[in-house]
């Protein structure tokens, strides 16, 4: 029997549109093959070991909620989260999560506001929003399964440094700041974009892409994921903007 | 001569707008905005211009402020007071300014004093300093339609800042919401504030939704006493001690509560009333809270608030009911998590067979997103497999719909996709038997278009009416 603990960050707080939907469906396609799956929800005063979990998860949330988590995240949390990734632990992150893993936010009066720096990427708020359907490719699934669907609403442009990839490349839409055609970005075992809601429930082989590296970390002799019906999820995926 | 030329454009968007609305009527079209829109390209002060000739009601906030204004339609009735209102859910400055024009005689008259507007919280920035209301209903904030807005907290400092440019207004606020509490809190206007008093909740209340909100002054986490949904309850900073102010109109007791009504006892400031509340759900409790608290305000007696509160119907399309062939077909609108968390909690108290249809679309009047279908809570659904017995997904994101309900952990083979809704009902009609329910659940897109086809197929009458 395999068993995955996944540690969803701060849920209370960072949670802006429908995040959870990306932890609901890691949730279900570890349940429905049988893989034993427990969720414990991290917040503020909550200790945080990282050795206690394989996948992390963190959604976006808006500067109020962001402010409140930054002192909690120095007092002790910030270097569990880095030392996780380095350890190469599963770590899924969207929007507002994403930008906090990374070195600094500059607002759009020129002040910086310094991040956790688990990550060679950096902010800059723009005036308007980034906002839209959001299409982009991945290296790391099949040809059939590569192309990833979401929907992007953000007003930092993200950049990326020398270590970290993007996640992918852009076909429709803005991703990182609407300049170098990059989506989201790729770290050892940390995966992130600026995809809402819906990104892990309708591109379900990058679900399963995250759930196989994880059993992989934990269980080195894993053969691989019992296939599921995906004609759902797929037709979700492939459909126009109507 | 300023003076004059100015006088001249307040007539003539009087004048083009009436006529605009007697041609759009003429071919049968609802005429709820354009009108509106030329007379403020006309007369672009044209707001600040008409403040003095009305006495203003404005409701807004994220939800309940159709049903709201509902109940306080029905209050200024009982009251005998003349009053114009905002209808069909047209609620920007467009919608209003073809509201107000509409009143005015030829001459700039306005021929009714009293106008009751319900108001976008967006709109409401712009509108409220310059109509100056003399009452303002803010029924709560959740978040609803990122995508157009922003965040929660940009329109709660939007709603913010249109009270700022109206200190005499009178406010009638959530004491159960701390975000909609804040403005009392924080703003010099005089308050009533309306609420659920601590852990009065009916017997066999299950929560969809439960939320904890973070201080404003602290951003420290709130303890709660108790909570009736998302963020709403009896609140307390354990840090800074900002609480959930004490309510002058407060729900005190829930006697009955079930699918169709709930009777519940009010407290008016030292007066406690019974009212039996044509209308089901916690939410709606809320929103005749408010109703009661505008109804105190226009001086009604008690017998009257109970009697009004009695007698409402719901708005447009938040919950209609007809009859269709034998079944009794329920609409309900689903605008955002928090109010579409409402209606699931309510299907909980359907006890009969019933089918239930989602339609979902992601047009501009919806929000284009369509994330938000995460954060409700389906996944209380499958305990009911015994009286649903199968659930539809409709409208432009059909697929998306059905997706959200198969990791709620509905079976696949009791979904249905079906993108027409010419076909949707006649699959669910099909599909279902005599005395059934067909509860639809559409966006206020999806509304339009169903409410169209019902309208064609069993004579509805025309929604502006």
């Amino acid at each position: 029997m395999y068993e995955l603990k996944i540690c969803h960050l701060y849920p209370d707080l960072m949670r802006s549109s429908g995040d959870r939907g990306s932890l609901i469906a890691l949730y279900k396609r570890c349940q429905w093959r049988g893989i034993e799956v427990r969720v414990s929800n991290i917040s503020i005063n909550d200790p945080l070991n990282y050795n206690d979990y394989d996948i992390f998860f963190i959604g976006g949330g808006q500067a109020f909620e962001q402010s409140i988590i930054k002192e909690d995240l120095n007092e002790g949390k910030k270097h569990e989260i880095i030392e996780a990734i380095e350890a190469h632990k599963i770590f899924f992150a969207v929007c507002g999560g994403f930008q906090l893993l990374g070195k600094y936010y500059r607002n759009s009066s020129d002040q910086e506001t310094e991040c956790i720096g688990a990550l060679d990427i950096w902010t800059h708020e723009c005036d308007t929003r980034l906002v839209g359907n959001l299409v982009f490719e991945v290296d790391f699934l099949s040809e059939q399964d590569k192309s990833l669907r979401g929907f992007e609403n953000h007003s930092g442009k993200i950049y990326l440094g020398k270590g970290v990839k993007p996640l992918g490349q852009i076909v429709t839409g803005h991703g990182n700041n609407g300049q170098d055609g990059h989506e989201g970005a790729r770290y050892k075992n940390t995966f992130c974009t600026n995809s809402h809601g819906s990104l892990l429930p309708t591109n379900p082989a990058f679900t399963d892409h995250l759930i196989m590296l994880s059993l992989l970390n934990k269980y080195p002799d894993f053969q691989g994921l019992t296939p599921l019906n995906n004609e759902l999820e797929n037709r979700a995926r492939t459909q126009g903007d109507g | 001569m300023k003076i004059l030329l100015h006088n001249f454009r307040i007539g003539m968007a009087i004048l083009i707008t009436k006529l605009t609305i007697f041609f759009l009527r003429l071919f049968g079209r609802g005429a709820t905005t354009l009108p509106g829109k030329i007379a403020l390209k006309i007369c672009p002060s044209l707001f600040s211009d008409l403040s003095d000739r009305f006495r203003i009601i404005m409701i807004t906030g994220t939800n309940g402020k159709t049903t709201t204004a509902r109940i306080i339609s029905g209050m200024l009735n009982q009251a005998g007071i003349n009053f114009i209102t905002n209808k069909s859910g047209a609620n920007l400055s467009s919608g209003i300014a073809t509201t107000l024009v509409s009143s005015l005689s030829l001459t700039g008259k306005s021929l009714v004093r009293t106008a009751l507007l319900e108001t976008d919280e967006g709109a409401f920035k712009i509108l409220a300093p310059k109509l100056k209301p003399e009452i303002i209903i803010v029924t709560n904030f959740f978040e609803d339609q990122l995508d157009r807005f922003g965040h929660v907290y940009a329109t709660l400092n939007s709603v913010k800042e249109g009270i700022l440019g109206t200190p005499e207004s009178k406010l009638i606020l959530n004491a159960d919401d701390p975000l909609c509490a804040s403005l009392g809190q924080t703003l010099p206007n005089s308050v009533d504030y309306f609420g659920l008093a601590d852990d009065v909740y009916p017997e066999d209340y299950i929560k969809a939704s439960s939320d904890i909100a973070y201080c404003s002054n602290c951003r420290s986490r709130y303890d709660y006493s108790s909570n009736s949904f998302g963020h709403l309850g009896h609140y307390k900073c354990p840090n800074c001690g900002n609480e959930r102010p004490q309510a002058q109109i407060e729900c005190t007791q829930v006697l009955e509560y079930d699918n169709l009504s709930s009777t519940i006892e009010i407290m008016i400031k030292d007066q406690k009333i019974a009212v039996k509340l044509a209308l089901p759900g916690l939410y709606n409790i809320y929103n005749a809270l408010a109703g009661a608290a505008a109804g105190h305000l226009f001086e009604l007696k008690e017998d009257d608030i109970v009697k009004v509160l009695a007698d409402i119907e719901s708005g447009f399309g938040r919950m209609e009911s007809i009859n269709v062939e034998g079944r009794t077909l329920k609409m309900i609108l689903v605008k955002n998590p928090t109010g579409f968390n409402q209606v699931l909690e309510y299907l909980l108290t359907q006890k009969t067979s019933c089918t239930v249809a989602f339609l979902i679309n992601n047009k501009l009047g919806d929000g284009t997103d369509i994330s938000w279908l995460w954060d409700v809570n389906f996944e209380i659904l499958p305990a009911m497999q015994d009286t649903i017995k199968s659930f539809y997904a409709s409208g432009t994101r059909a697929v998306d719909m059905a997706v959200r309900l198969k990791y709620a952990g509905i079976p696949e083979k009791n979904i249905t996709i079906e993108k027409n809704m010419q076909e949707l009902i006649n699959s669910m009609i099909e599909a279902s038997k005599e005395n059934d329910t067909l509860y639809l659940l559409p966006t206020y897109t999806a509304m339009l278009e169903i409410r169209k086809v019902l309208k064609e197929r069993y004579n509805l009458k025309e929604f502006w009416e």
